[in-house]
C-alpha cells in the first residue's frame, strides 16, 4: 500500500462524523460610503504611501520627484512606457529578458497596475499577467501600484468575491483566458521586526510601496 | 532541540532560562507587547468573535471531510501542473525532498519559514547528505547562524538581543564589531541573502493554507523571502501538513483576516501569495505530510488542535511561555499549542509539556480558531498519568497526597505537624530542597487549623 493510500485510509477511518460548512460569511462593515480614506490611512500606518491622482501624467510627475535616482525603471502600463524609457540609463534599457528573472535584480522601480485595493488592510491584489515576471514586485528596490480609485473593497470577503468575478470575466471574454498561475496581495513595503521587534522597512523586497488611486474626475491640484 | 530520551524536561530547562532574571523580564515584556498589539488589532474588527466562530466551524468541516478534501486538492493541483507527493512520516518527507534535489543535481537550497521542516529535522538531514540549506527569514537566519532551533514559530529569534545579533553578524557576515542597529543589521542580512536568492536553483517554502477547490496554496510573509526564493528558483518545493487544507478559496477571506491580527497585530502580512501553477520552465512540488496527524485525528479529545493555523497568539499570551522561553519546550512548535500537539508525536518524550501551564485559559481565549487549548492540556495530563508517563516524583507526591486527604486522622496530624515545624523550626521547610520555597515566601503559619477554630466558635 502506498503512503498516499495509507494516509487517506487512516484519515478516512479517524475523521469525525460530518460537520456542515457554516453559511458564507459577509462582514457587516461592508457598506461604508467612501473607502478611500480608510484605505489610505491603513496603508500609511503599515509603511506605504498613497496618492490620489487624476491620471498618468500626474503619476509620472510624482514618481520623478520621489525617485530622482532611479536608473532602471520597468512598467507594464503602456501610458508610462515613455516615462520609464526616458529615465532608464541606456545600458540597462533592455526590459526583462523573458525567462530570466535574475536579470531583474538591478531594477530600481517597478510600476505595475493592480486589480483592486482592500480598505481594511491596505492590500492590493495583483495577478501574474500584470507583473511582467513573477519575481518583479518582490525583487525591485521600489514598487508603485496603480488602481482605479473606485476599485477599493471593504474587507477580504468582498476581495474574494471580486477575485471570483475577475476570473469569471476572464473565462467568458472573447480573448483566450489568461492563465493566472500566480497572484498576491501586497500590503506595504517588505518589512521585518525580527530584531528586538524594531520595525525595519525593506527586508528582502521593496523598501517602499506607493499606491496611486486614479480618479479621472479629479482636478490636477487635488492630490494628497 | 534534544531528541535523546535523556533530555532535560521543561522545568529544568525553564530553571536554566530563569537564572538571568533581567533577561526573563525583558523576554516577558517583549512578548506582552506583541500580545497587546494583537488585542488592539482584534478590537478594530467589529465582527471579530463571529469571525473566530466561523473559522472554527470551517475547520470542523475540514476535519470531518479531510480525506475527500485531500483527494480533491491532489486532483486540482495535479491538473494545475504541480507534482504532488505523500509522506507518511518525517523520514519519508526528508527522503522525498532529497530525491527531488538529486534529480536536479542541486546541492544548495534556500528555504523560507516552515515549521513542518523543523518538525522533520530536514536541515540536519540534508546537511548529512551534502546539501547546504540557507534559511532566508531574518529571524531564522539568525538562529541558524547560531546553531539553534527557532524559539518561537512566528518570531524565531525573539530570545536574542540586538547586541548579540550584532556580534553574530560580525562573526558570520563581517559587519563592524559593536554595531547593533536593527536597521543596519537588517540591511546587511538583505545583501547577504540576496546573493543566495540569486544563486540557488531550488527553493523550499512552507504553506499557510491550501485550497481543495482550486489546488492552489497560499504562503504569507512580511519579508518577501518565500517569493524571492520561489520565483527565482527552477524548482519550488512546498511542504505542508495535511491539516492545512481549507475547502474553498473564499474561505481564505476568513483566515487571512484572523491570521496576522492574531500573530503580530498587523491587519495582514505584507505578502499573501497564491501559488496555483509553476511558472514557465519551472517545476513545482507539494509534499503532503502526515507524520502522526492522521492518528491524532482519531483522538476525540485532542483532534481540535489540528485546527491550528500557527499564529502563535497562544505563545505570546502564555505566562509560562513568556517566562520560560521557547527552548524550554524542546520541540519544534513550543508554547501551549505545541504542548498539546507534541505528546501525540511522542507521549513519553513530551510527557512534561502539558504540565508546563497554569491552566489559566488565556491561550483558548485568544485562539483565532477557538481550540480548547487549556482543556486539552488538562486532559493530556490525565492520559499521561494513566499511561504511566508522569514523572516519578509527581506520581509519588500525588499518591502521598491522596493517602493524606482520604484519611482524616492522618490529615489532621499532618496539618498539626506542618504548623509546628513552620513555627518552631522554619529552616526545616525554608531551605533550597523545598521547591515550593524557591520562588516564594511561605505564609505565617496559623495558630490553629480551621477545624479547631470551628469547633471552638460553632455556638
Amino acid at each position: 500500500m502506498s503512503s498516499r493510500d495509507k494516509i487517506l485510509a487512516t484519515v478516512k477511518n479517524n475523521q469525525p462524523g460530518p460537520r456542515d460548512l457554516p453559511p458564507d460569511y459577509n462582514s457587516p462593515a461592508a457598506n461604508a460610503p467612501d473607502l478611500t480614506p480608510q484605505f489610505i490611512n491603513i496603508l500609511e500606518a503599515i509603511g506605504g504611501a498613497a496618492f490620489l491622482v487624476s491620471g498618468y501624467d500626474r503619476i509620472a510627475t510624482i514618481l520623478h520627484e520621489q525617485f530622482p535616482d532611479a536608473r532602471r525603471i520597468l512598467t507594464s502600463c503602456p501610458q508610462l512606457t515613455a516615462f520609464a524609457a526616458g529615465r532608464t540609463a541606456a545600458a540597462a534599457l533592455s526590459a526583462a529578458e523573458p525567462g530570466n528573472p535574475h536579470s531583474l535584480e538591478t531594477v530600481d522601480l517597478a510600476i505595475l497596475p493592480a486589480h483592486f485595493g482592500v480598505a481594511e488592510n491596505g492590500a492590493c491584489w495583483i495577478t501574474e499577467s500584470q507583473m511582467i515576471e513573477r519575481v518583479l514586485p518582490f525583487i525591485t528596490q521600489n514598487l508603485a501600484l496603480i488602481i482605479p480609485r473606485n476599485a477599493i473593497v471593504a474587507t477580504m470577503h468582498q476581495a474574494y468575491d471580486r477575485i471570483a468575478a475577475l476570473e469569471a470575466a476572464a473565462n467568458t471574454s472573447a480573448a483566450p483566458p489568461q492563465a493566472e498561475g500566480f497572484a498576491t496581495f501586497i500590503a506595504g513595503p517588505s518589512k521585518t521586526a525580527d530584531i528586538e521587534q524594531s520595525l525595519v522597512l525593506g527586508a528582502h523586497g521593496p523598501r517602499s510601496l506607493t499606491v496611486f488611486l486614479v480618479d479621472e474626475h479629479l482636478s490636477d491640484a487635488g492630490f494628497f | 532541540m534534544s531528541s535523546s530520551p535523556n533530555h532535560k524536561d521543561h522545568a529544568a530547562l525553564a530553571a536554566q532560562f530563569n537564572k538571568d532574571e533581567a533577561r526573563v523580564d525583558w523576554h516577558d515584556q517583549t512578548l506582552w507587547f506583541v500580545r497587546a498589539k494583537r488585542d488592539r488589532a482584534a478590537a478594530q474588527v467589529p465582527d471579530w468573535e463571529t469571525l473566530r466562530d466561523t473559522a472554527s466551524r470551517i475547520k470542523d468541516n475540514v476535519l470531518s471531510n479531510l480525506s475527500e478534501y485531500l483527494r480533491q486538492f491532489e486532483a486540482a493541483a495535479t491538473r494545475n501542473g504541480i507534482i504532488v507527493h505523500w509522506a507518511a512520516d518525517a523520514q519519508e518527507h526528508n527522503d522525498i525532498v532529497l530525491s527531488i534535489l538529486r534529480d536536479h543535481s542541486v546541492d544548495r537550497m534556500v528555504k523560507s519559514k516552515s515549521m513542518l521542516t523543523e518538525e522533520c529535522h530536514l536541515n540536519e538531514f540534508l546537511k548529512d547528505n551534502g546539501v547546504e540549506v540557507v534559511d532566508t527569514d531574518l529571524g531564522e537566519r539568525v538562529v541558524q547562524l547560531a546553531g539553534e532551533p527557532p524559539s518561537h514559530i512566528v518570531l524565531p529569534c525573539i530570545h536574542w538581543k540586538k547586541e548579540e545579533i550584532g556580534q553574530l553578524f560580525h562573526k558570520h557576515l563581517g559587519t563592524p564589531e559593536g554595531n547593533a542597529d536593527p536597521q543596519f543589521l537588517t540591511h546587511a542580512a538583505r545583501l547577504h541573502l540576496r546573493e543566495k536568492f540569486l544563486t540557488r536553483r531550488a527553493a523550499l517554502t512552507g504553506v499557510n493554507f491550501a485550497v481543495a477547490e482550486t489546488g492552489e496554496f497560499v504562503v504569507c510573509t512580511n519579508e518577501g523571502n518565500a517569493d524571492m526564493g520561489a520565483h527565482l528558483a527552477d524548482v519550488h518545493i512546498a511542504c505542508m501538513g495535511i491539516e492545512k487544507l481549507i475547502p474553498q478559496r473564499r474561505h481564505l477571506g476568513v483566515f487571512l483576516r484572523l491570521l496576522t491580527r492574531s500573530a503580530t497585530g498587523q491587519p495582514i502580512t505584507t505578502y499573501s501569495s497564491h501559488f496555483k501553477r509553476p511558472r514557465r520552465g519551472q517545476e513545482m512540488h507539494i509534499v503532503l505530510v502526515d507524520n502522526g496527524r492522521s492518528t491524532h485525528l482519531g483522538r476525540k479529545d485532542f483532534r481540535n488542535s489540528l485546527k491550528c493555523i500557527r499564529c502563535a497568539a497562544c505563545f505570546n499570551t502564555c505566562p509560562v511561555y513568556r517566562r520560560s522561553g521557547g527552548h524550554s519546550y524542546h520541540t519544534a512548535v513550543a508554547g501551549p499549542i505545541g504542548s498539546i500537539l507534541s505528546p501525540n508525536l511522542d507521549m513519553k518524550q513530551y510527557s512534561d509539556l502539558p504540565f508546563a501551564s497554569t491552566l489559566c485559559g488565556s491561550c483558548s481565549n485568544v485562539c483565532p480558531v477557538k481550540i480548547d487549548i487549556h482543556e486539552q492540556l488538562y486532559k493530556w495530563r490525565q492520559v499521561i498519568v494513566q499511561e504511566g508517563n508522569a514523572a516519578a516524583s509527581k506520581t509519588a507526591a500525588m499518591k502521598t497526597m491522596s493517602w493524606v486527604l482520604s484519611n482524616p486522622g492522618v490529615y489532621h496530624t499532618a496539618g498539626k505537624t506542618g504548623r509546628w515545624f513552620m513555627l518552631n523550626v522554619p529552616f526545616a521547610v525554608k531551605n533550597k530542597w523545598n521547591s515550593w520555597y524557591l520562588q516564594r515566601e511561605l505564609p505565617e503559619p496559623p495558630k490553629q487549623s480551621f477545624g479547631q477554630w470551628y469547633k471552638k466558635n460553632r455556638k
